[in-house]
């Protein structure tokens, strides 16, 4: 019975340890929050901005990229002094079929007539193959027809490089050959990813100028001096529950791309890059609302500090977007894991560097 | 003279209540701009300053990478292979060891192999470089990103060639003809080519430029592209092209590479461009950005109003409440104006860019006027402005990327400064299709706005919800202002359904169509009785039966009129698609002439009954007013699915 009492004891001294006014503040921040509904809002924009960016992709991707669209095949007539050269890298394209025509007149004939999508209408003028290529007008099938026919134009134009090697001081390097890989396959990750992972650090270090600048302008500060806690318990308990919720967001995000197909490596590594920024953000947030006099020059200062830490920290290598990029698209070197450790290095000191802060300032002068 | 004294009566009345809104803009104005301090914008200053400096080093020690994607493709390559030099001009690639096992593990997307030269037969006609891609997605598109890499980097190597002939043997011009119409026969004279062959316009994507060819004199056997500035031949055109500025290593990115500026319909193969209109897109982004910052500022100002009760002074003063609001918004409309102006001068656009983009500027302040006056803190005014951006922008930027492919893209008011930007002709019906809703919309927010400008809403902390309810109620009065009500709801549903078009584009149409069908009925009978909901839980209208039935019928009225304004969507061509089809049809837009009477009555009979379903529900309580929603919508798409599969 003894030990059970003093087990009890200790569990007490335990939970009176680590319940203590910071994590009491950072549990109401977070209740506000639910209790605002403010938090759907925000899941309404995800789901938003996921429905729209998968329309996005999917019609870059069906629009652009013709190996996507099962079957589609684009007929071409050739007619002129250079068919059969045209013919020969019509050749190289899968989804694209050449046919011989005798007059120029005819080739258009079946072109108004929708029988075939393209005609090239060659001349040689001075040693050189000059194309006249004629594309449908304002249809879907247009930016196919063409981007495809320029494709088969730079096919030609590589052999007759080829043939001409001798009269070049440097010819060309080969080509590999073309598979129709998805060009736009680094968008979701480069572009996409980045901004859905960053935009919750956004928002968190917006909400938490918003509850501070609330304090200080509302006059609840003053209670301070009645109340057990301190300034830096409130810094705290404000700043956990924001650098808490980001991540979470974040990974949502993700576990909302997996959904979508998306395959994302490192959720691990893609989650503690998001923490460690949105500590520095949140950092910012923070001394922002105790050093600026109110609450719009607070947002504007905040606004204009976190458009410039990403712009600079862009600029620097491992960049936070193209950090979390390597990480998502699964090409980290010990340079990505490197910046990943740099950024929690400087969250770490931010947070400190900002209790420090609040340790100095008095809450009566806010 | 009886006339002309009421008439100057009149004036006299217009210009005290200009004077008035143009005193509250001045006072707007003025407490804004003392609220940002002196000390702020130093503050502000500084951080520029020290940024900017630390970007200027960076790009100076040649550290800085920009490019997102930068080194996300690893390619295996010899150190003595030539491609090396690609890979160092592209920022997207980085180079690896050439090894095997790591492809198998992943550890490299890309290994690239030997030349294989052309063989007699079938195949290529000139050599191939041998590449085996890792497994999956990544290692295609790896593939795809090298190809196009190496094919810039040929087309840099070309344009400083000595034997311009040679490096450019195929001239290309690209026209765009109509099919199956009889036009005029098609234009045969290649003749003048040869004078316009060689006006280069340097797409964008090429232009990373001779100048990190230079940086590679350490290998100078490998590919000897080292250039000599006085091997550019005689030709003036490609001396533009070598001597433009690099855009620094993040030019090379395959998404870049394909699509920067569009627009190129003669020269060399590589210059001829896919209509896709990248550069113009990013340009007309540009206009949004500083939205975000005008709406910010002008939230607070609204909710600090109401949060301090300040706004109190002014309810007592003599002046109306749309006085008062038009007087607040108005700094925050003209800097709008005046930024709007300012970026499209300075990216040479025109009137039309100015007029497509007010709108949008509208709609961003009038949608924050509203949240403002619904939000109970700044807190929650964060979280409204946010999703009013994140709103706005993906409504109005991402069909706009579909400018030159769909009509679907006209919902977006940037499509059309896209348009112009490309130097095409916009006709008025495409502006007012894609205008029209963002006016009307933004004019309606407003008035609900300004209906909960009171004392009783303002400075009391409801849930969002009922302040919605509320402001809703304000403008009720009456049996015809129900049907006003519905019809002025109309804006909203037309955007809802376009966007539901726009977002169940990608789906097989077999599954979008009904989708959209139930989306569409789901959007309308809400929009037909949300507010008769309002007016009964106001006590505004009697509980009863006759009642919630007049109502029905009014509101059902008041939506059939003004659905016929959704006609102005064939100025577009929308009907022409297949899910425009479904989404307009059942409207009796699109039909023939010819129909039966019974088919054009059909709508009005429609929307007064289901409208009469919605209002018996709401006269009971928020559940009934539910299962009467959904009664209503199942009814509605029956009907919806009926036109469709007739007239389909």
């Amino acid at each position: 019975m003894d030990s059970r009492d003093q087990l009890r004891d200790r569990w007490h001294a335990l939970v009176d340890q680590i319940s203590d006014q910071r994590l009491t503040i950072a549990g109401r921040e977070l209740r506000v929050l639910g209790r605002e509904k403010t938090i759907i809002l925000a899941i309404v924009i995800q789901l938003f901005v996921a429905a729209f960016s998968g329309f996005l992709v999917v019609g870059l991707v069906s629009l652009y990229d013709p190996g996507s669209v099962e079957g589609y095949q684009i007929d071409a007539a050739v007619t002129g002094e250079a068919t059969n050269e045209m013919l020969a890298a019509i050749e190289d394209r899968p989804a694209m079929e050449g046919t011989r025509y005798g007059t120029t007149s005819d080739a258009y004939a079946d072109f108004q007539d929708g029988a075939v999508n393209a005609v090239f209408q060659t001349t040689r003028t001075d040693g050189r193959i000059e194309v006249v290529m004629t594309a449908p007008d304002g249809s879907i099938e247009t930016t196919l027809v063409v981007s495809e026919g320029q494709e088969a134009l730079r096919a030609l134009e590589r052999n007759l490089r080829a043939d001409r090697a001798g009269s070049l001081s440097n010819p060309p390097l080969p080509l590999p050959p073309d598979t129709g890989g998805n060009p736009y396959y680094d968008f979701t990750y480069t572009i996409l990813l980045p901004l859905l992972v960053f935009l919750p650090v956004f928002i968190s270090g917006s909400i938490t100028v918003d509850s501070l600048t609330a304090e200080s302008e509302q006059g609840t500060l003053e209670l301070l001096r009645v109340a057990p806690v301190t300034m830096v318990d409130i810094v705290d308990g404000k700043s956990a529950a924001m650098v808490a919720i980001a991540p979470l967001q974040a990974v949502a995000w993700l576990g909302l791309l997996s959904l979508n197909g998306v395959a994302v490596a490192n959720v691990a590594a893609l989650a503690a890059l998001v923490t460690a920024v949105t500590a520095i953000v949140v950092a910012l947030a923070v001394a922002v609302s105790l050093l600026a006099p109110d609450r719009r020059s607070a947002q504007l200062l905040f606004s204009v500090g976190v458009l410039l830490f990403f712009a600079g920290a862009t600029l620097l290598p491992g960049g936070p977007a193209n950090t979390a990029a390597r990480l998502a698209i699964d090409s980290a070197t010990a340079m990505t894991w490197l910046s990943v450790g740099v950024y929690g290095v400087i969250g770490v000191a931010a947070i400190a560097a900002v209790r420090r802060l609040a340790e100095r300032i008095n809450p009566n002068n806010l | 003279m009886r006339r002309i004294d009421r008439l100057k009566n009149r004036l006299t009345t217009a210009g005290r209540r200009l004077r008035r809104i143009a005193r509250i803009a001045r006072w707007e104005l003025g407490q804004s701009t003392s609220s940002y301090n002196r000390r702020t914008l130093a503050v502000v200053a500084v951080l520029v300053v020290i940024v900017g400096s630390v970007g200027a080093s960076a790009v100076a020690l040649g550290v800085a990478s920009p490019a997102p994607n930068t080194d996300i493709y690893r390619i295996g390559v010899a150190d003595n292979s030539p491609y090396n030099a690609v890979i160092e001009d592209n920022a997207a690639l980085t180079a690896r060891q050439p090894d095997r096992t790591a492809l198998a593990t992943g550890e490299i997307d890309l290994l690239v192999g030997g030349v294989r030269q052309p063989v007699a037969g079938p195949g290529p006609r000139s050599p191939t470089l041998l590449v085996e891609a890792a497994d999956g997605e990544k290692g295609a598109a790896a593939l795809t990103a090298f190809r196009s890499a190496v094919q810039s980097y040929n087309d840099r190597a070309m344009a400083l060639e000595p034997n311009q002939t040679a490096a450019y043997p195929v001239v290309v011009e690209l026209q765009y003809l109509p099919q199956s119409t009889l036009g005029p026969a098609a234009p045969t004279d290649a003749g003048d080519l040869a004078n316009t062959d060689e006006t280069t316009s340097g797409s964008g994507g090429d232009d990373t430029g001779a100048d990190s060819n230079n940086t590679n004199t350490t290998e100078p056997t490998a590919n000897g592209t080292d250039s000599e500035p006085g091997s550019d031949g005689g030709s003036d055109t490609t001396d533009s092209n070598a001597d433009a500025p690099p855009v620094g290593d993040g030019g090379g990115g395959s998404l870049l590479d394909r699509a920067l500026f569009a627009g190129g319909t003669s020269g060399s193969p590589a210059e001829i461009q896919p209509p896709f209109p990248f550069g113009s897109l990013l340009l007309a982004f540009l206009f949004l950005v500083p939205m975000n910052f005008v709406i910010q500022s002008y939230g607070s100002s609204v909710l600090n109003e109401r949060i301090s009760r300040r706004g109190e002074l002014l309810l007592v003063a003599p002046i109306e409440r749309l006085d008062i609001v038009a007087g607040k918004t108005l700094p925050y409309a003209a800097i709008a104006v005046a930024v709007t102006v300012g970026i499209a001068a300075a990216i040479g656009g025109g009137a039309l860019s100015v007029f497509a983009v007010v709108p949008i500027a509208l709609t961003f302040l009038a949608a924050t006027f509203l949240g403002a006056m619904f939000a109970r803190s700044f807190k929650e005014l964060t979280f409204v402005t946010i999703t009013i951006t994140v709103f706005l922008t993906s409504y109005v930027f991402i069909p706009s990327i579909f400018t030159n492919v769909t009509p679907i893209a006209l919902i977006s008011p940037l499509t059309l400064v896209v348009m112009e930007l490309q130097g095409e002709a916009v006709g008025l019906g495409s502006y007012l299709f894609s205008t029209a809703p963002f006016y009307l919309s933004s004019g309606v927010l407003f008035l609900l706005g300004t209906g909960v400008y009171r004392e009783e809403d303002m400075f009391t902390q409801k849930p969002v919800p009922l302040k919605f309810l509320d402001a809703l109620d304000a403008r009720l009065d009456g049996v015809a202002s129900v049907g006003l009500l519905t019809a002025l709801f109309l804006p909203f549903v037309f955007i809802a359904e376009l966007l539901a078009i726009a977002v169940l584009f990608v789906l097989p149409i077999e599954v979008s169509i009904p989708l959209l069908l139930v989306v569409i009925a789901a959007v309308e009978e809400v929009a037909k009785s949300i507010h008769i909901f309002a007016g009964f839980e106001s006590d505004r209208f009697e509980r009863s039966v006759s009642t919630a039935l007049l109502l029905g019928a009014a509101s059902g009225i008041g939506f059939f009129i003004a659905e016929k304004f959704t006609a102005v969507a064939q100025l577009v061509g929308l009907p022409d698609l297949q899910l425009g089809q479904a989404a307009l049809q059942p409207a009796g837009i699109g039909i023939a002439p010819s129909t039966t009477l019974l088919l054009l009555a059909g709508p009005l009979v429609l929307h007064t009954v289901t409208a009469g379903v919605g209002a018996l529900g709401a006269r009971k309580s928020f559940r009934w007013y539910l299962l009467a929603l959904v009664a209503a919508t199942a009814i509605h798409a029956a009907y919806n699915l009926g036109v469709v599969t007739l007239y389909g």
